[in-house]
């Protein structure tokens, strides 16, 4: 998956680019509109991360060029403002999702991985982990063939982590991606502890094995081995 | 009340006054010019009475009620320049059923040794005429004047204060976030001029102050949370390392939270300029039920995992005017408040009517003054959990779209009291 940093603080920038680069992704990054401007007419990418502060320019143009130049990119507005009608613009205009920073960047992984499975992988929409199966169109999972019904926060958690393999997740960062800006507070830390509880015992009582790791201190992380 | 029909009002009580002032004065005026006459006339029949008998005339002098004379005795003395009196006398008129006032005039005359007392009643000008004469013309000019007033005051506002009517549609139609130029009426009226200039002036002014403090607060916002969003970076680079102890993670996770929580605050106070700021005026009514309902939802899973029992009684299709985002955050703040400061197995209730929303939560007693929980960074804990400004920003909130919120507790419920 190639995707275009436009972001024009350096250090968030080598946050974004050393993150992603663990994973499946080639990244390139621009500067500022100019040299945004300039790679979008020269290459294509799958996503297009966008900070619409920039300093020459305004990231919604950039957007502009991007629906009339290359409609099949998909887009993601990275914005500090949190100004309303900003975000209601970038989507209005077709951006595919808006992230507000300060964002985990687990959160900007899976959001971009959920961008380019609707845009690009149309027909497939099956995600799978060893014996783990998940339909993203119907919803539906199954271990080791057998039917698992989820509730809708744990179906999220499981994606979450999937798309997130064999990273760190803290308590933090999948308590805000489950409830969004609701929890911000600890007792949410619990909720987030019960439900991996529950994921856990639903997958391995389907025949599944134990993917998720408690990290002491810290969260969890998804993989075949802590 | 309008204007002109309040003005129009004033000018006809003052007529009235003036009139009914000005009919007394009249008809007193009237009476003195008219008894002066009376008194002339009355004279005249006098001497001309007086002349008759001198000539020794006196059957040809023709009697009647109005004019009687009386022969005395002969030894009658009266003093000859002092011959005749004037005075008012009251007499029974049987035509009116009425006694009325009438001017009389007693005097003497001679012929000779012969002296007559003469009586002569007035027969022109009765009291009750003069008064319904005088009624009459006033009552005739004040209707006059009322529908002369009542065109001008039409006329006046149709066209002296027109300007003065499109400066208030103006200034209603104003909305501060819309760039919108704000249109004043042309007009020759100096004072409507003068308020022209100053409404620009004004309305230039509060616009240029709202984009700053606009600017101003999403600037601010972006210079904190991109440095946040850094440093979050960072850590999160930095727990992904394998070599990490316990120890050191759980140091990473503590700085997290701490840069999560400014964040936030960042975010909150931000929220709080801009409704400072009525960047959220909104004049389209929403159905609140719906917000109502769905953020119970969202906050009756967080509930269940504390042991607590959501109820909600919503009244389907509640419309009020409110800026939709704000309603979200308004709801959401209380439920928040209402799970958090609530009891292990406790009991949140959540109703709405279509002029109250009220959130009744289990909970124990406050240690503080009530009055101090819509204040910024009061809490009730000094716990690092909350940010102490949620409460703040539902005040915020129910200020700005006109609402009153009232706190109170009662056998260990405290509940929250929206009225719209």
């Amino acid at each position: 998956m190639k995707i275009l940093i436009v972001e024009d603080e350096k250090e968030l920038q080598d946050n974004i680019v050393s993150y992603l680069a663990n994973g499946e992704f080639v990244c390139e990054t621009a500067n500022n509109f100019q040299e945004a401007q300039d790679k979008l007419y020269g290459f294509q990418y799958d996503v297009v991360v966008l900070d619409i502060m920039l300093p020459d320019g305004n990231g919604l143009h950039i957007l502009q060029l991007l629906k009339e130049e290359a409609p099949e990119t998909g887009i993601l507005i990275i914005s500090a403002k949190n100004a309303l009608d900003d975000r209601l613009k970038g989507l209005d205009m077709g951006a595919d999702d808006y992230l507000t920073k300060p964002f985990h960047l687990s959160e900007l992984n899976a959001r971009l991985k959920a961008i380019f499975r609707r845009r690009k992988l149309q027909g497939q929409t099956s995600l799978q982990f060893e014996e783990i199966d998940i339909d993203t169109n119907k919803r539906e999972v199954q271990v080791a063939e057998n039917p698992v019904v989820l509730t809708l926060k744990e179906y999220e958690l499981l994606l979450f982590f999937i798309t997130n393999k064999k990273r760190v997740l803290t308590k933090q960062a999948i308590a805000e991606h489950l409830w969004g800006d609701h929890v911000d507070y600890l007792d949410s830390f619990d909720f987030v502890y019960q439900h991996i509880k529950n994921l856990r015992k639903k997958i391995m009582s389907a025949g599944g094995n134990n993917y998720i790791h408690t990290i002491y201190g810290l969260g969890y992380k998804f993989g075949t081995n802590g | 009340m309008r204007l002109i029909s309040k003005t129009t009002l004033l000018y006809l009580l003052l007529a009235f006054i003036v009139f009914s002032l000005g009919g007394v004065i009249s008809l007193e005026q009237f009476k003195k010019a008219v008894s002066q006459e009376t008194d002339y006339e009355l004279m005249g029949a006098y001497f001309r009475t007086k002349e008759e008998v001198k000539k020794g005339n006196v059957d040809a002098i023709v009697t009647s009620k109005y004019l009687e004379i009386m022969p005395l005795e002969s030894n009658f003395q009266y003093d000859t320049t002092q011959a005749f009196t004037l005075r008012d006398t009251n007499i029974y008129l049987k035509r009116t059923e009425q006694v009325e006032t009438f001017r009389k005039l007693i005097g003497f005359v001679s012929h000779g040794d012969q002296h007559y007392r003469v009586e002569i009643i007035d027969i022109f000008f009765e009291d009750a005429d003069l008064k319904s004469v005088v009624n009459n013309i006033t009552m005739r000019l004040f209707l006059f004047l009322t529908i002369g007033l009542i065109i001008g005051s039409i006329l006046i506002s149709k066209f002296i204060f027109r300007p003065f009517e499109q400066i208030l549609q103006a200034i209603e139609g104003f909305r501060l976030s819309s760039d919108e130029p704000f249109k004043m009426p042309p007009t020759n009226t100096r004072e409507f001029q003068q308020l022209n200039r100053f409404l620009e002036r004004m309305t230039t002014k509060a616009r240029m102050d709202y984009v700053a403090l606009k600017e101003f607060s999403e600037n601010a916002s972006h210079e904190i949370q991109t440095p946040i969003a850094i440093a979050k970076g960072k850590l999160e680079l930095l727990q992904e390392s394998s070599d990490l102890q316990e120890n050191q993670l759980r140091l990473i996770q503590s700085a997290q939270h701490s840069l999560t929580k400014l964040s936030k605050l960042g975010q909150a106070l931000s929220l709080i300029t801009k409704i400072e700021n009525q960047e959220f005026i909104s004049a389209n009514p929403i159905n609140l039920s719906q917000i109502v309902a769905h953020s119970t939802q969202n906050f009756s899973e967080l509930a269940t995992l504390k042991n607590i029992a959501v109820e909600k009684k919503i009244q389907e299709n509640v419309q009020i005017k409110i800026d939709p985002t704000l309603a979200d955050i308004l709801i959401s703040n209380l439920l928040k408040n209402a799970v958090q400061h609530n009891i292990e197995g406790g009991r949140i209730q959540v109703q709405l009517t279509s002029n109250q929303l009220v959130v009744e939560n289990t909970g124990k007693e406050l240690n503080q003054e009530p009055e101090k929980l819509f204040e910024r960074f009061q809490k009730n804990q000094q716990s690092s959990k909350t940010l102490g400004l949620g409460l703040a920003i539902v005040k915020k909130i129910c200020d700005l779209n006109h609402m009153q919120i009232h706190y109170h507790y009662k056998d260990r419920i405290h509940s929250m009291k929206v009225n719209f």
